[in-house]
């Protein structure tokens, strides 16, 4: 019983780096799939779009914070601490990067229609980014009270 | 094998490289060919492209001729409706379907036919414009409060404008189906349906200008005929 509570102690700790990096990787994935698109149909401004397309990376950098927060040894004790916090923010992690890549897939599909509303279409991109951002601070919050 | 969910993200490319839809109805001139859009659908995987074909070939005006039966119509409606899964394409066709039917029915009662017989049409509508033939609407405004407006025209003969209502109304249609998907095959069928629209719009004008430059041409000339007439 010790040995599957220790494992998901370890679990919680490396999950939020592995769904971050898939959040990230499948998010700017669709959004550079966009951009792509978007540079068949358009004349010039490819390099906002590109840069758009990254903006699901920050999910695994958050992911690497959690995971160094986390980051200790895992104990019967403190491994449902740490496999509690660590999984959920990983999946929220991913859900947020996954919906901001269309987020921004979509900003991207109607900005080269409309420049002028580049800026706007990128709002729920960026309220998305926030949700994640809760996410990581009270991770971050929570994770102090975990025993060592 | 019904109502398969489809990737949401499958055609993020090509949808991205296609101009907006409703750019097409308000540019001077089309911001996409036919051999540009064929040329992008080609990305689409065989079974998506399969499910396009059917979809036009049982909706898009083009692929049919003026002599085309009603039994060829129903064969294509059933196929495509046999082979396609999606939800949203399914209550395309059969929505499409049942516009189709009203308006033919309309035309038929213009040209002074006797009603339909039985099992004539598609969708849930059919035995009711049958029982209310002699009604403007059939009885169906509460779901298609355009067909007073379509009858109207009809009386007048005015045919170009029963052409535009009908575009009009399919294109608010598409539209409305279109409503969530961004990037999935729901969102190419619907935009290809949409270009086709557009193409028969654009050839309806094209034909209006050319009726009105052919009625002002002969009035020119008869004008100089008369002229030369009296010289």
């Amino acid at each position: 019983m010790n040995e599957l509570v220790l494992t998901l102690g370890w679990l919680g700790i490396y999950a939020p780096v592995a769904l971050g990096a898939a959040a990230s990787a499948i998010g700017c994935s669709i959004a550079g799939q966009a951009s792509i698109g978007a540079m068949l149909e358009t004349e010039g401004g490819y390099g906002r779009f590109v840069g758009i397309s990254a903006l699901p990376s920050t999910m695994v950098i958050y992911g690497i914070v959690i995971m160094f927060t986390l980051n200790r040894e895992v104990t019967p004790a403190n491994a449902g601490g740490l496999f509690g916090v660590g999984f959920m923010s990983a999946i929220s992690l991913y859900y947020t990067g996954l919906w901001q890549g269309r987020a921004c897939a979509s900003a991207i599909n109607a900005a080269k229609e409309k420049p002028e509303i580049f800026g706007l279409s990128l709002a729920p991109a960026a309220i998305i980014e926030g949700f994640a951002v809760f996410a990581f601070v009270f991770a971050l919050v929570i994770s102090a009270g975990i025993p060592s | 094998m019904f109502d398969r969910p489809s990737d949401p993200d499958a055609y993020v490319t090509l949808m991205a490289s296609l101009p907006d839809s409703e750019r097409l109805f308000v540019a001077k001139r089309p911001p996409l060919s036919r051999l540009r859009l064929d040329r992008r659908l080609k990305a689409l995987a065989p079974e998506d492209a399969e499910t396009l074909r059917l979809m036009e070939e049982a909706l898009a005006l083009r692929h049919y001729r003026l002599d085309t039966e009603d039994a060829e119509v129903t064969r294509r409606a059933r196929r495509a409706m046999d082979h396609v899964t999606q939800p949203a394409l399914r209550a395309i066709l059969r929505d499409r379907m049942e516009i189709r039917t009203v308006i033919a029915a309309l035309r038929r009662r213009r040209a002074g036919e006797a009603p339909p017989p039985p099992g004539w049409g598609h969708g849930r509508f059919s035995r009711r414009i049958i029982a209310h033939w002699a009604e403007p609407t059939f009885g169906l405004d509460p779901v298609f409060p355009w067909l007073r407006e379509a009858h109207g025209l009809l009386e007048q003969d005015d045919a170009l404008g029963f052409e535009r209502l009908v575009l009009t109304v399919t294109e608010r249609l598409m539209r409305r189906h279109g409503a969530g998907h961004d990037f999935d095959i729901e969102a190419v069928v619907i935009y290809v349906l949409t270009w086709n629209i557009y193409d028969r719009w654009a050839r309806t004008n094209a034909e209006a200008a050319s009726r009105r430059f052919n009625a002002l041409a002969e009035a020119a000339l008869a004008g100089h005929d008369a002229q030369l007439a009296k010289s």
